[in-house]
């Protein structure tokens, strides 16, 4: 009796919540997008995709392994059609659990070179990140920060910023130095890295920048695009922060610095799959990959593709040419190789 | 009497209440069967030991910081407010329960960017004085610190009920007998409001033993980091699923403890007569005192944190369309999920009324980390999902509110408890002696007298819901953001600037239900119009 109308202000209610809530429809016009990318700078590119192609997305935004498991319950009947992540190692863990199925186009093998992409075409890389350097001008030369090696060396020792074991970007860094230099040295370098540390693994990567600028040490190890939103945006005292810090690509194993993907694979189950194919192709565009290195400040992955400003400036720098998906695969032993040498 | 026995003694299988609490029973268990079932998969996760141990240390050693403090502060606060006389006295009421509006991982985003090395408060106070501050923000005290602020108002708004409902006789016996005024809190007050306390202290702790957001971005490492390191890193649910085993002992064992410190108390204060309680004056220096000790607690638990938010405004460019939006989302699944979740709740409380610990249980969701619950509820919805191919977002919707309810409860278990405490047996056999069956009876007596407690954890789960984050993240449908993602969402990107707004949204959409909140507690005392008067 009373419940009544309970009940119906509950029903209206869940009718506001759901109108904005768009169907998700296996139809021509339409593409599931589940995506880890989180960027208000994206927005505009769906919206593009839309106005150029006719084909509305449908969007869940997520942790990249939340995605992953919803994708696995959903099974068969999933609307997934394309899966998105801004770390190479979701990518293969979505591939291990059987999620993408193999895409080749010519499009795709011409716009995302070799190194950048799964082999039998699971996943793409569509942007680039390198996992680098900041460091404080005033008492490091650029000489000494040009390897990750010389991190390890005693000129560093307590004057390091790092976070946690946690970030997924740390793990894919030490997953690539097991590759390049074999799991003993890889131990040795994570346990100087440790030990050169200024203070106990904390906050996020514009935490380590600022906390070189505050004189709490003199390197800090951040992704490339952290320190350029920091040069580039509204914050002054972030400004000034990059005044004083600056950024080095330091080599791995003499080849290079470490470079990590934004990218994305076709749905094994994809009740869109033309469609998906399509969104894959236009975020290797060279139009999207400028708009991404503009307005979040990662690198194209497709070489001659120029970027604009403020990258430009570093965009010439030596990437290690190692494929993704060999240190992908390697964050769990790289998760146990920190752990064991206390990286918390 | 032959009659009361009968009732008493028919079976449960037959009553229509029991049938309506184990289907709510199965909403809120089914989640809690995925973690489990979860659990018993092949976990491959290689996570340390010694980690493991740190973690557990870390996470007890939080939730017991985290619940003496709650205790302490959110009873002297509702103390200091019900019992005395001073300035500021009945707007401090309901502005010290505001906190609960505001999310702790924003208060966490917000303490980080003032007192960080880096932060603005710490550099300038650094400049000014030539000395940095003695402690650091991201770290264990910090974490206590951060989840203090933002749980103490579950106790300070029980004790304050309990305080306001207290029976003036027993005070004044006590006084007669010859216990100082200042020892009423200690000798008779307290005893008497146990179970109110912990009530608000179980709540408080199993949101410290849940909470990942603000103890991540404190960089404080609990049970609920080697969750999602086991999940995120190894890819193992299994894994993650066991971790969480022992934090749901943990607050099996809580709810059971809570259970036990109710056993023999009936805190009914004789029936006929109420008096206003008598609020003390204090001296001149205590009450410019007492000002100050709540206006202090309400700058550190909201001032502080949301004034830095709010000042850091004007260097983010808001996308208003997306904030509209996310804002009617959060406001239609916060009345749709608190109604549904409180309409089950009371099926729950009437259906088990004679095994307490049965209806204790589905309290459990309110302890279970965000990311585990995340994986227990999508096994009842994988099944859904494929009995439903192709389920739209109206099934999605449904799906996501059911799940609130299993996720949150017991914050509307705990106010609804406590209402249908005050239903005696002889009103109900009167109502079944009338005529009316045992749902008709329920809904003659235990549903009037239980309204207004009700409404109260209809408002408690509309906040809470505003903001919820897991559920939201794992199960909502497509284009569908609230205001607790979006937040989240700057936040792990680091746009602190930005995730400022829709932080600030969720308290002032919060707002009003915490005053709605306050000022029935005000009205629940039984004579409360004649004091008026």
């Amino acid at each position: 009796m009373r419940l009544f109308p309970l009940s119906v202000v509950a029903l209206a209610a869940l009718g506001l919540a759901s109108c904005s809530g768009g169907e998700p429809a296996a139809g021509s016009g339409e593409v599931n997008l589940y995506t880890a990318r989180h960027y208000d700078s994206d927005l505009p590119l769906y919206d593009r995709f839309t106005k150029e192609t006719g084909i509305k997305i449908n969007r869940i935004e997520g942790k990249a392994d939340e995605l992953i498991a919803r994708m696995q319950s959903e099974g068969a009947n999933s609307p997934a059609d394309l899966f998105i992540s801004a770390d190479a190692g979701a990518l293969w863990r979505a591939q291990q659990a059987g999620l993408f199925q193999p895409v080749t186009t010519a499009t795709l093998t011409e716009r995302v070179p070799a190194n950048l992409r799964e082999p039998d075409g699971h996943w793409y890389g569509t942007s680039r990140r390198a996992r680098i350097v900041a460091y404080d001008a005033a008492k490091v030369k650029p000489e000494e920060v040009d390897d990750y090696a010389k991190l390890a060396g005693p000129r560093f020792k307590g004057k390091i910023c790092v976070r946690s074991s946690d970030s997924v970007y740390n793990l894919s860094l030490v997953g690539a130095v097991i590759e390049q230099l074999g799991k003993p040295a890889a131990e040795q370098w994570v346990k100087a890295i440790v030990a050169n540390m200024a203070r106990p693994p904390e906050g996020g990567d514009r935490d380590q920048i600022r906390a070189v600028a505050a004189g709490v040490c003199e390197v800090a190890i951040t992704n490339s695009y952290y320190y350029l939103r920091m040069a580039s945006g509204d914050d002054a005292k972030d400004r000034d922060v990059t005044q004083r810090v600056k950024l080095a690509f330091p080599s791995l194993g003499g080849k290079g610095a470490h470079v990590n993907i934004s990218g994305g694979g076709v749905a094994k189950n994809a009740p869109n799959r033309a469609n998906a194919i399509k969104l894959l192709e236009f975020f290797a565009s060279a139009e999207t990959q400028q708009h991404i290195a503009k307005h979040n400040n990662e690198f194209p992955a497709t070489p001659g593709v120029a970027a604009p400003p403020p990258v430009d400036a570093y965009a010439d720098f030596t990437a290690n040419p190692m494929p993704v998906a060999v240190f992908a695969r390697r964050q769990g032993e790289a998760q146990a190789l920190m752990s064991a040498a206390g990286w918390r | 009497m032959a009659l009361t026995a009968s009732i008493i003694a028919r079976p449960p299988r037959a009553s229509p209440l029991a049938g309506l609490a184990l289907l709510a029973g199965l909403v809120v268990a089914l989640p809690l069967a995925g973690v489990v079932l979860a659990a018993l998969g092949d976990a491959s996760a290689d996570i340390a030991q010694r980690d493991l141990l740190r973690y557990a240390a870390t996470s007890g050693l939080v939730a017991l910081l985290v619940g003496v403090l709650t205790a302490l502060v959110g009873t002297a606060a509702a103390w200091l407010v019900v019992m005395h006389r001073f300035p500021g006295r009945d707007a401090f009421a309901w502005l010290l329960a505001l906190p609960l509006a505001a999310p702790a991982f924003a208060l966490a985003y917000a303490y980080a960017d003032l007192l960080d090395v880096g932060g603005g408060l710490r550099t300038a106070l650094r400049a000014a004085t030539g000395h940095d501050l003695p402690f650091e923000m991201r770290s264990i005290g910090g974490a206590v610190f951060v989840l203090t602020a933002a749980f103490y108002p579950y106790v300070f708004l029980a004790m304050r009920a309990a305080f306001i409902n207290q029976s003036v006789a027993a005070l004044e016996a006590a006084t007669m007998l010859g216990c100082p005024r200042r020892q009423l809190l200690w000798r008779v007050a307290l005893p008497m409001a146990r179970p109110a306390l912990a009530a608000g202290v179980a709540l408080a702790v199993m949101e410290t033993l849940a909470d990942y957001g603000a103890v991540h971005f404190l960089s404080v490492q609990t049970l609920t980091t080697g969750v999602v390191r086991a999940w995120s890193v190894f890819g193992s649910t299994a894994s993650a699923a066991r971790f969480a085993l022992p934090l749901l002992a943990a607050a099996a064992l809580l709810l059971w403890l809570e259970r036990m410190s109710r056993r023999g108390r009936t805190h009914d204060n004789g029936k006929g007569r109420w008096r206003a309680i008598a609020p003390s004056e204090l001296g001149p220096v205590r009450r410019w005192l007492a000002f100050a000790a709540c206006a202090m607690l309400l700058v550190l638990a909201l001032g502080l944190p949301l004034g830095w938010l709010a000042w850091q405004l004007p260097l983010a460019v808001p996308d208003w369309a997306r904030l509209t939006l996310a804002l009617r989302n959060s406001a239609g699944m916060g009345l749709a999920g608190a109604m549904v979740t409180v309409a089950l709740a009371m099926m729950l409380a009437l259906g088990t009324r004679q095994w307490p610990l049965a209806g204790r249980l589905a309290s459990l969701g309110y302890a279970t980390p965000g990311a585990v619950m995340a994986i227990g509820l999508l096994a009842p919805a994988g099944l859904i999902w494929s009995l439903v191919p192709g389920a739209g977002a109206g099934i999605a919707l449904l799906l996501l509110v059911l799940a609130y309810a299993a996720r949150l409860m017991a914050a509307a278990l705990e106010p609804i408890d406590a209402g249908l405490a005050r239903v005696t047996p002889s009103m109900r056999h009167a109502a079944r002696t009338l005529g009316r069956g045992e749902l008709g009876a329920a809904m003659a007596v235990d549903l009037p007298v239980a309204r207004g407690a009700m409404l109260t954890a209809t408002l408690i789960l509309f906040v809470d819901i505003l903001k919820e984050l897991p559920a939201t993240m794992i199960l909502r449908p497509f284009n569908f953001d609230t205001l607790a993602v979006l937040a989240s969402n700057y936040a792990l990107d680091e746009r602190l600037n930005q995730a400022g707004l829709p932080a600030l949204l969720i308290v002032a959409m919060a707002m009003p239900a915490v005053i709605w909140l306050t000022r029935r507690i005000d009205g629940a005392r039984p004579g409360a119009l004649n004091a008026a008067a």
